[in-house]
């Protein structure tokens, strides 16, 4: 395969970047050029709701010379990301057609956990040691503006993503009037957090020594610079080395900052609300080494497509943190994991033998792999509303690595396996689902429902069935003495479903063994 | 007890310094064994620097003062104070110009076989006829005689202009005189070759005085009474306020119009003018009696450079030195092959400049080329390589220039080209906002097989073909990664995007680069105080910046050995007890213009080399861009040191400071001579000499007919 060119795009809210990348099977990936420009976009989303059009006309400018150096540099393929201030501002669809039109490049506006899952990619992209150091305990901790996501590992796993709505900018902001002195903001800034903190270790710490704390975002990296030679690059810090830099900030101001640490002036206002943040987290996670990797979004943007096209090999399996991420939402709400096993054991079965009647995909696979991870999570809230519970739990939980349509279609999927499927014109219209999608939902429902009918009893009963497919017919043969007069009655019955999708007939059989 | 280093008594004025440089110059026109030609070369250079430091740095203390300024130079002088010491110091250099030309110069001509006519009365009969009719025919036709009363205003007297001030009288009316004024036009030659004289002697005259000689014919209804020439400096120092214009480009075009009204900072007349024509220039162009240089001989000595080139008299001038090829560079390769062998250097001018012009000019045609960058500041008129640009962007590379339109004295110059460039679709920034980019960097992208490679010139010299023959400079042409990296960061910041996160290896100013000078004269003070050997070579054209100086003095107080080679203004002292006993400070004014700015550090034996656009002065440290580039190659660092070998052992051409502020020349006695410019050309024979050559090592093969 010979060097590719791949440009990445990011609009971002106060800054939009483009990295121009090599891609090679041989050399991987390789930063050619960033240019980098100050664009506020997030200050008009904050005052007025909306991205000025000046912004916006400016956004169009900078994105058409963009598109000028990806000409020169000849390059293939491109991806432009847009982060929060698209997701927040009113009429995103509006102005992201309008730049569409204007510019002739196609935008993408990504969730929230889109996001930080492309973020997690480009970490892992910079660090070598990456592999090493989420097989302890990690957090990674994005420092925003106004809030803070916290994503924490364990063996080699993704246990659950936050995101805490304390950010550098919004607590300098809402602090600086009380302000008595230097001290006393480290103190309240200090009290706010230990608050924040406590609920989340209550809730995903326990016990587990936080050993590893990688901080992206708040600026904190700017700070190594003055320790850095031209061939050592500092990308790590132990606790003590990170106190001691830490003290020699916290009483300064920005301007100060600036000039012992030669850092823009831009830059340092959030990095001391920033660091006291890093230093909470510190005393009360245990942490004993702090990474400070250089990396952007625009890294991990490339980093999936050189991974999906094949440019770069990659250890970690980023699909398995989806299914860790899920799992370990569907432990919180208490679902029965052995119930959960047969059954991502069974659709998975009826995924694979029908794919050439479906078609799909295998995101759509992983998408129904975590519809059946989440499947029962609603009743951990009411027996009664089941549907709805899961529903909005899906919703309201943010799923690292999944689009707002993918989280969408897991809450349908798993809404109307215990509900009735509605038709097309029927479907809720306020959701962004097209036919597409629609059709995903529907197949993906009819695997679940089906697979579903053969733990009915949530026993495990059908832990050993094979499924086949032949001839159009698709038989499930279980193994087992057991009695399973109510599975299939209700295979049965959910069976009418899945041919009305695929036009395929399901069988159940028991073989009794001997 | 610490000793303070910033006492204002350890530093020189700069303007005094830059007039004891200018007093180098003129001492190689004042040095017999130099070609004729040669030195009044040098007097023609010493009489047009002058005039620019008039225009610049005299105009800036002018304003100081009319703006009621008080604050003191690094010397503790305040601008009233420096005024007043320049104008005796002119004074003096301007004495010391005419005294060289007419007691040396004029007769050293004559007798080489070169009449200069000084007073048209000694014209032959047929030089007479020769010179009145050359008027009537040339001069006549450009001419605007301009006259003074009260229904016409004083005319503007453009700067820099050769005048010639009159008193005229009506025919009818003889006692009352009226001021007239007439441009000598400078679209003439300034010397008018005359039919040979009665020895077979060539014979010039200068323009104005056959004006002077045939100035009734100007005024027909009047009597001259009398007619003397005189020139005008006025204030140039060209500052934009940055934050106003709207567009850079238009402002810079009205202030060019501006300028000529600018105040008259100094008034030459030729000695023995009429009493009441000079007071009338006087008054009316407000000039004070300290600015009034009354001149023993003709104005304006810059036209000697014109008679440098005449004909006939080639033994009275070097031969021209004719750049060589670079050693180990051939013709047949690509550039781009060769710089992917090993970073060459290239030094000019004993190398030939040709490796820059072709470096753009196949970048420009070379299919797998994808972008050129470069930044302009001064450039040829008729330069290669802007016309190699326009072709790189008509053959659909990208092209991005940054051409420097605050180049004094060049703007209007630079934006008719810098408008051609646009038109052929390159990308040109016209500067940045408050800083002139003075950098001198040019990025070649090229994509092959393996990626995109990036070829990178850097070089203390601006892009100039024709200066290249002349300024003593330094490049490299390499294809480093890190530099490469650095050089894409370089021009996306001079596009506007933000500063790179970090530099690999360049420093770059207004924001890093003094910081890191800084940083690595302490470190050798630091290697000093630790006991270890400590030494600094650094080679610029001007040294005078106080944080830089003071750093200096620190580490000559901590015995680290300091060898400076400074061709021009250099506000530091020798000698001083305790404070600069380890520093030297030579300058080297030759056939050459020295401009290479070249540093090195020992580092405790881990030696180090850097090359920069920059001088140790404030505006190229804090209102510039500028880049300092190390030198990496193994075989380049000897190279440079060799360089700086050479020029601290020549004994010809440098000038000693001494601790008075004064300069000497080495004691040649006992010593074998070593003049630098003369060592490096002949060693650039020597090497190209040495190097396969191509004509030789060529073979054209005969096709034959076919049995």
């Amino acid at each position: 395969m010979a060097v590719k060119m791949f440009a990445s795009i990011t609009i971002g809210s106060s800054e939009t970047e483009m990295k121009v990348f090599e891609l090679s099977p041989r050399k991987g990936m390789k930063e050619i050029d960033w240019i980098n420009t100050r664009l506020n976009l997030g200050v008009d989303v904050y005052k007025m709701g909306r991205i000025g059009n000046r912004n916006i006309e400016e956004l169009c400018q900078v994105l058409k010379e963009f598109k000028r150096i990806m000409a020169g540099y000849r390059v293939e393929s491109y991806r432009v990301c847009a982060t929060s201030a698209f997701r927040e501002t009113k009429n995103a669809v509006v102005l992201v057609d309008y730049i569409e039109k204007q510019t002739g490049l196609e935008i993408e506006v990504l969730s929230n956990a889109e996001q930080r899952f492309i973020d997690y990619k480009s970490i892992a992209s910079v660090t070598a040691e990456f592999e090493t150091i989420i097989q302890n305990a990690t957090a990674i901790v994005d420092i925003g503006g106004t809030s803070m996501q916290i994503s924490l590992f364990d063996k080699d796993k993704l246990i659950t993503t936050q995101n805490i709505r304390v950010g550098n900018v919004s607590t300098k902001e809402e602090l600086a009037p009380y302000e008595k002195n230097r001290s006393h903001f480290e103190k309240m800034v200090t009290e706010i957090l230990n608050h924040e903190f406590a609920g989340f270790n209550k809730l995903y710490q326990k016990d587990r020594k936080i050993k590893n704390l990688i901080i992206i975002g708040g600026n904190l990296r700017e700070l190594m610079k003055r320790y850095e030679t031209t061939d050592h690059k500092i990308t790590s810090v132990s606790k003590e080395q990170f106190m001691g830099i830490y003290q020699k900030i916290v009483d300064l101001d920005p301007d100060q900052i600036a000039a012992d640490f030669d850092i823009s002036l831009e830059m340092t206002p959030v990095i001391v609300p920033s660091a006291i943040y890093c230093r909470c987290m510190i005393d009360s996670f245990g942490v004993e080494t702090v990474w400070l990797p250089d990396y952007s979004l625009s890294e991990g943007a490339a980093y999936d497509y050189a991974e999906k096209n094949q440019y770069i090999q990659c250890n970690h399996s980023f699909e398995e943190d989806m299914i860790a991420s899920a799992r370990s939402i569907s432990k919180r709400y208490k679902c029965s994991q052995p119930h959960i096993r047969v059954l991502e054991n069974l659709a998975l079965q009826v995924f694979d033998r029908m794919k050439k009647v479906h078609g799909m995909t295998q995101r759509d696979r992983l998408l129904l792999q975590i519809s059946v991870i989440l499947h029962n999570c609603g009743k951990f809230i009411s027996l009664e509303n089941v549907a709805d519970c899961a529903y909005n739990i899906i919703m309201a939980t943010e799923i690292i690595g999944l689009s707002q349509t993918e989280q969408n279609m897991i809450a349908y999927i798993v809404k109307y396996n215990t509900m009735p499927f509605p038709d097309y014109e029927d479907f809720d219209t306020a959701a962004e689902i097209n036919i597409d999608d629609y059709l995903r939902i529907a197949k993906l429902t009819a695997i679940l429902r089906l697979v579903n009918s053969l733990d009915r009893t949530h026993q495990q009963k059908c832990a050993e069935a094979v499924v086949t497919f032949k001839d159009n017919v698709l038989k499930v043969v279980a193994a087992t003495r057991e009695d399973l007069t109510l599975e299939a009655r209700t295979f049965e019955e959910k069976g009418k479903f899945f041919e009305g999708v695929f036009h395929v007939h399901p069988v159940f059989k028991q073989k009794k063994q001997l | 007890m610490a000793v303070m280093f910033d006492k204002p008594e350890y530093f020189v004025n700069r303007e005094c310094s830059w007039i004891e440089f200018n007093r180098r110059v003129l001492s190689e026109a004042r040095d017999k064994s130099l070609p004729l030609l040669e030195r009044l070369k040098f007097l023609s250079i010493t009489a047009s620097n002058l005039d620019e430091f008039f225009m610049i740095r005299v105009a800036s203390l002018k304003d100081m003062v009319n703006a009621k300024y008080t604050g003191r130079d690094i010397a503790g002088m305040t601008a009233q104070e420096q005024l007043k010491v320049i104008g005796e110091k002119a004074h003096e250099l301007v004495n010391q110009q005419y005294t060289t030309y007419n007691r040396s110069l004029l007769p050293a001509l004559r007798q080489d076989g070169f009449e200069l006519v000084t007073e048209h009365e000694a014209l032959t009969d047929k030089q007479r006829e020769f010179a009145d009719q050359y008027f009537e025919e040339n001069i006549y036709p450009v001419l605007t005689p301009m006259a003074l009363d009260s229904s016409r205003p004083f005319p503007l007297i453009r700067n820099k202009t050769l005048n010639i001030g009159a008193l005229i009288s009506k025919k009818d009316e003889k006692k009352k005189t009226e001021f007239a004024t007439v441009q000598v036009p400078s679209v003439l030659p300034r010397i008018i070759r005359l039919p040979d004289g009665k020895e077979g002697q060539k014979c010039g005259i200068l323009l104005e005085e056959v004006i002077e000689r045939n100035i009734s014919k100007l005024f027909l209804n009047y009597d001259v009474v009398c007619a003397h020439p005189y020139r005008i400096m006025r204030n140039a120092d060209l500052t934009i306020d940055e934050d106003e214009a709207a567009d850079l480009l238009k402002e810079i075009q009205k202030q060019l119009k501006k300028r000529q009204w600018g105040e008259v900072i100094r008034l030459e007349i030729e000695e023995g003018m009429e009493p009441k024509l000079l007071k009338i220039l006087k008054k009316e162009l407000n000039v004070k009696e300290e600015d009034l240089y009354q001149i023993n001989g003709p104005l304006d000595l810059t036209f000697l450079m014109k008679l440098y080139g005449i004909e006939g008299m080639d033994k009275y001038r070097y031969a021209p030195y004719k750049p060589q090829p670079v050693p180990g560079m051939n013709d047949e390769e690509d550039i781009f092959t060769q710089i992917r062998k090993g970073d060459i250097l290239l030094h000019h001018p004993y190398m030939t400049f040709d490796p820059v012009v072709q470096f753009v000019k196949q970048a420009a045609v070379d299919p797998d080329v994808l972008a050129i960058k470069q930044t302009l500041y001064r450039v040829s008129g008729n330069s290669p390589i802007v016309a190699a640009l326009a072709q790189a962007a008509e053959n659909g590379k990208q092209v991005s220039v940054l051409v420097e339109l605050k180049a004094r004295f060049d703007e209007e110059h630079n934006i008719i080209w810098a408008k051609m460039l646009e038109k052929a679709g390159c990308h040109v920034i016209y500067g940045l906002h408050g800083l002139k980019t003075h950098s001198k960097i040019t990025l070649v992208v090229r994509s092959e097989e393996d990626g995109i490679r990036r070829y990178v010139h850097l070089g203390t010299g601006n892009y100039n073909d024709s200066t290249a023959k002349l300024y003593t400079d330094c490049g490299i042409l390499t294809c480093s990664e890190p530099i490469g990296e650095d050089a894409t960061a370089v021009f996306n910041m001079l596009s506007g995007y933000s500063e790179p996160k970090s530099w690999n290896r360049l420093a770059l100013a207004p924001i890093w680069l003094r910081g890191r000078f800084m940083r690595l004269i302490e470190r050798e003070t630091q290697h000093a105080r630790d006991g270890k050997p400590a030494r600094i070579i650094a080679k610029m054209n001007s040294l005078c910046d106080k944080e830089i100086i003071d750093a200096l003095y620190q580490a000559s107080a901590a015995g680290v050995k300091i060898d400076l080679i400074v061709r021009g203004i250099c506000c530091l002292k020798v000698g001083i007890p305790g404070v600069s006993e380890n520093i030297t400070v030579r300058s080297i004014v030759g056939n050459f213009l020295e401009h290479a700015r070249i540093f090195y550090f020992m580092n405790g034996g881990d030696e180090e080399f850097y090359m920069a656009s920059a001088d140790w002065m404030p505006r190229n440290l804090d209102k510039r861009v500028e880049i300092l580039f190390p030198v990496e190659d193994d075989k380049i660092r000897e190279e440079v040191r060799h360089i700086l070998d050479i020029q601290l052992e020549d004994n010809v051409k440098a000038h000693v400071m001494q601790p008075d502020g004064s300069y000497e020349k080495i004691d040649k006695r006992g010593k074998t001579l070593l003049n630098c410019h003369d060592y490096f050309c002949e060693e650039a024979r020597r090497r190209a000499w040495r190097s396969p050559d191509p004509v030789q090592t060529r073979v054209f093969i005969p096709m034959e007919a076919e049995d």
